[in-house]
């Protein structure tokens, strides 16, 4: 039996979490991976000086031997047209895709979340009209969007990042409306009701809580497919400059090389892969957390 | 009467159809009195948790009034207005104790006096808070007690379910199914209600801490003087717990009476059939066993709601052309395909039939023969030759009101009119 004291609790909370996402072997596997992704973004963003990198924000060319290389001894991954170092360009490209992934994630997840429960707070016809203009927005293509945004608004990475955001929240709107509806539907509602809780409160103080979760891991898992949305626009030259290192493009600069050196365009592709797969597999292992029948379990 | 309702209804809307209603609770005049446990039993969708949830407003009735803590002289009076519409009589004692119109601050005092629990531990309590936060949320969102206060009455509280204090700070997911129904109960006790609604607060636990919660509810009642409805499809809970029973059906109160009377001599044709379903270690009575399913309820029966389902049903007990035209098609197509060339049977109102291409004796001869058989048949009144076809008129049916047997005794059963009573 604990003390009757509200912090052991807690703490006992934060273990018991720890303790089935650690019971979820992939899922660390896949938060390892990703906290070498969060660290490279984090140390080329904040303190490039400790890498040996004179450019940190641009890929350094080789005009001399622009013709990629395989992985040698000197290049542990080769390089890529135009005699750019493959080990160099990943880790410095790795921030732009990074944060420009949570940039778009977060304030996606926001609007949606905002727009997701207030249809469900009000429903009716409020409910009706949010979800026809998420549902119109959710069927733009991000293509067509973002390509538009970047006629519009000049091909810059905001307008990238803008497009993006337009995109991705509809999704979170029906998705934070799907779990606040069924939340909604559980008896803790009805006995806050019955005692005598206003409805305001009971969509902060039950509805909401109850929401964030899933939807944060939804956003874990949405990472990577976002980063690969990224990497697909900046591989058909949506980037506003050449040289920027980004994945997508350096994946793009050994294209035409495919047949000769296949290693310029698999080993930037796989960073990206691997990316998307790591936090899907550790949202995997968010989703355990917040499944009350999997804490119950340990 | 701590509570008492009159004429109450609940329709819900059905999803994307118009003017469809869902008619869950019609018509139903209930009364709790103080300190009672009332059992209310019926199938599952019969409206039991609808009723349960209007009478402490967590829903709003689509008419119908709820009297709360209203003396039995002024509910007589309440009831002999209602009867000569003397709206005079009726607002002044709606105005005294009708909670359906109470807001504000007057409902926040109204649900201090009242608490429920619900069936599922496990989707009754938020799994984000803390077990004191819980059974705390009543006592302060009614206004009921206030910071320390309030703290120290859910410790007051988790004692009185039998619970160690330590609990206060765990969340729901740390304890078994047990233990969190005793928070439950301990909310729905918080403010130290005089009514509170059980909702089937056993069904979802194991036996042996079902037979724990039931005793518990006993020994909160004798100490508090608590009156409550509890609601369940388990007859063996109710003849355990309650004082008194309301057998619902199809949205309907079918009998009321004592606990003794209802088991042991069921008055009403569903309520022999209910108690007759449940093993018992002296079998009295034959089993009965009920053809078909329960009716839908956006287009229930008329007359009596268990007619289509009723062994000993009257000709008048609700049948319609739409129940009599599907027998007569069987007979005519199927039974006595070689009786008739070409013959086939027509709705013309709600109770009358044609039968086209039939010799009109040979009808009722079959009609007589097979009438044991086909309960429907049996309200077939007149089958006469009009106009070179056969025309069936059926009688025109009534629809059952409570009657008051002896010992309080009601039942909702056309046998029991005294029209009937006295063929
Ligand atoms: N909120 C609701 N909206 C629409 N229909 C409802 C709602 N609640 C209950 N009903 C319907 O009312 C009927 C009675 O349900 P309920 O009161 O839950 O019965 P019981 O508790 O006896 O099983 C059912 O047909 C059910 O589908
Ligand atoms: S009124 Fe009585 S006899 Fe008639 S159908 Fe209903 S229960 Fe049966
Ligand atoms: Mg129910």
């Amino acid at each position: 039996m604990s003390k009757s004291n509200a912090k052991p609790d807690r703490f006992r909370e934060l273990k018991l979490s720890l303790q089935v996402f650690f019971s979820n072997k992939s899922a660390v596997a896949g938060l390892i991976i990703f906290l070498f992704y969060f660290f490279d973004a984090l140390i080329l963003q904040f303190f490039p000086q400790i890498l040996p990198f004179k450019h940190p924000y641009q890929l350094t060319p080789n005009y001399a031997n622009p013709i990629p290389q395989p992985p040698s001894f000197k290049h542990p991954f080769g390089t890529t047209y135009p005699g750019v170092d493959l080990l160099n360009a990943i880790i410095k490209s790795i921030r732009l895709d990074f944060w420009l992934s949570l940039e778009i994630v977060i304030p996606g997840a926001i609007i949606g979340l905002v727009v997701g429960i207030i249809a469900t707070y009000f429903g009716g016809w409020i409910d009706e009209v949010l979800m026809r203009v998420t549902d119109i927005v959710f069927s733009i293509p991000y293509l067509v969007l973002a390509i538009a945004i970047g006629y519009v608004l000049g091909r810059t990475l905001q307008s990238m990042m803008i497009a993006l955001i337009l995109v991705w929240w509809p999704l979170y709107a029906r998705y934070a409306r799907s779990v606040t509806l069924e939340t909604k539907e559980l008896t803790f509602i009805e006995a806050a009701r019955a005692a005598g809780t206003s409805n305001l409160k009971i969509m902060f103080k039950h509805i909401l809580p109850n929401s964030l979760p899933p939807v944060f891991v939804q956003i874990s898992l949405d990472l990577g497919t976002i980063m690969l949305t990224i990497s697909a626009l900046a591989f058909i030259g949506f980037l506003p400059a050449a040289n920027l290192p980004e994945l997508g493009y350096l994946t793009s600069l050994g294209y035409n090389y495919i047949q000769t050196a296949p290693w310029a365009m698999i080993i930037p592709g796989l960073f990206i892969v691997l990316f998307a797969l790591a936090v899907n597999l550790m949202g995997d292992g968010f989703r355990d957390v917040i499944d009350p029948r999997r804490r119950s379990e340990l | 009467m701590i509570i008492a309702a009159r004429n109450l209804s609940k329709f819900f809307d059905v999803k994307g159809v118009k003017n469809a209603k869902i008619r869950a609770v019609e018509d139903v005049n209930i009364e709790i009195k103080e300190g009672e446990i009332v059992g209310l039993v019926g199938e599952s969708g019969s409206g039991k948790s609808t009723l349960g949830r209007l009478l402490i407003r967590l829903i709003e009735p689509t008419s119908g009034e709820i009297l709360y803590n209203i003396p039995d002289k002024e509910l007589d009076e309440f009831d002999i207005a209602l009867k000569n519409k003397d709206d005079n009589a009726i607002k002044k004692i709606v105005d005294k104790y009708s909670i359906t119109k109470l807001h504000g601050n007057e409902l926040k005092k109204f649900r201090r006096n009242v608490g429920i629990v619900f069936q599922d531990p496990y989707s009754s309590l938020n799994p984000r808070l803390k077990i004191e936060d819980i059974i705390a949320e009543p006592i302060i969102e009614t206004g009921y007690l206030k910071g320390n206060e309030a703290k120290e009455r859910v410790l007051e509280l988790l004692d009185e379910v039998q619970l160690p204090r330590e609990f206060s700070y765990r969340y729901p997911h740390e304890l078994s199914g047990g233990q969190r129904q005793r928070v439950a109960l301990a909310r729905g006790i918080a403010t130290n209600p005089k009514l509170v609604i059980l909702d089937e607060p056993t069904s979802a636990l194991d036996v042996s801490i079902q037979a724990e919660i039931l005793e518990l509810l006993k020994e909160l009642r004798e100490k508090y003087n608590i009156s409550m409805l509890l609601i369940t499809h388990n007859i063996s809970v109710v003849s355990y717990m309650a004082d008194r029973v309301f057998v619902m059906y199809a949205g309907k109160i079918m009998e009321k009476g004592s606990k003794n009377d209802i088991i042991k001599n069921p008055e009403h044709p569903y309520t022999q059939a209910l108690i007759s379903a449940v093993p018992q270690i002296k079998r009295i009575k034959a089993r009965i066993i009920l053809k078909g399913d329960p009716p839908n309820l956006i287009n229930p029966p008329k007359g009596c709601r268990f007619h289509p389902r009723c062994p000993v049903a009257l000709p008048t007990c609700g049948w319609t052309a739409d129940e009599v035209k599907p027998t007569l098609d069987y007979l005519i197509d199927t039974k006595y395909f070689t009786e008739f060339t070409n013959a086939n049977v027509e709705i013309k109102n709600e109770l009358e039939l044609i039968a086209n291409n039939v010799d009109i004796n040979k009808l009722k001869e079959i009609i007589n023969i097979e009438k044991e058989n086909y309960k429907p048949l049996l309200s077939i009144k007149d089958i006469v030759q009009e106009n070179g076809r056969v025309a069936l008129k059926l009688y025109q049916y009534e629809t059952p009101e409570l009657i008051e047997l002896e010992n309080g005794r009601e039942v909702e059963c056309l046998l029991f009119s005294p029209k009937n009573k006295a063929s």
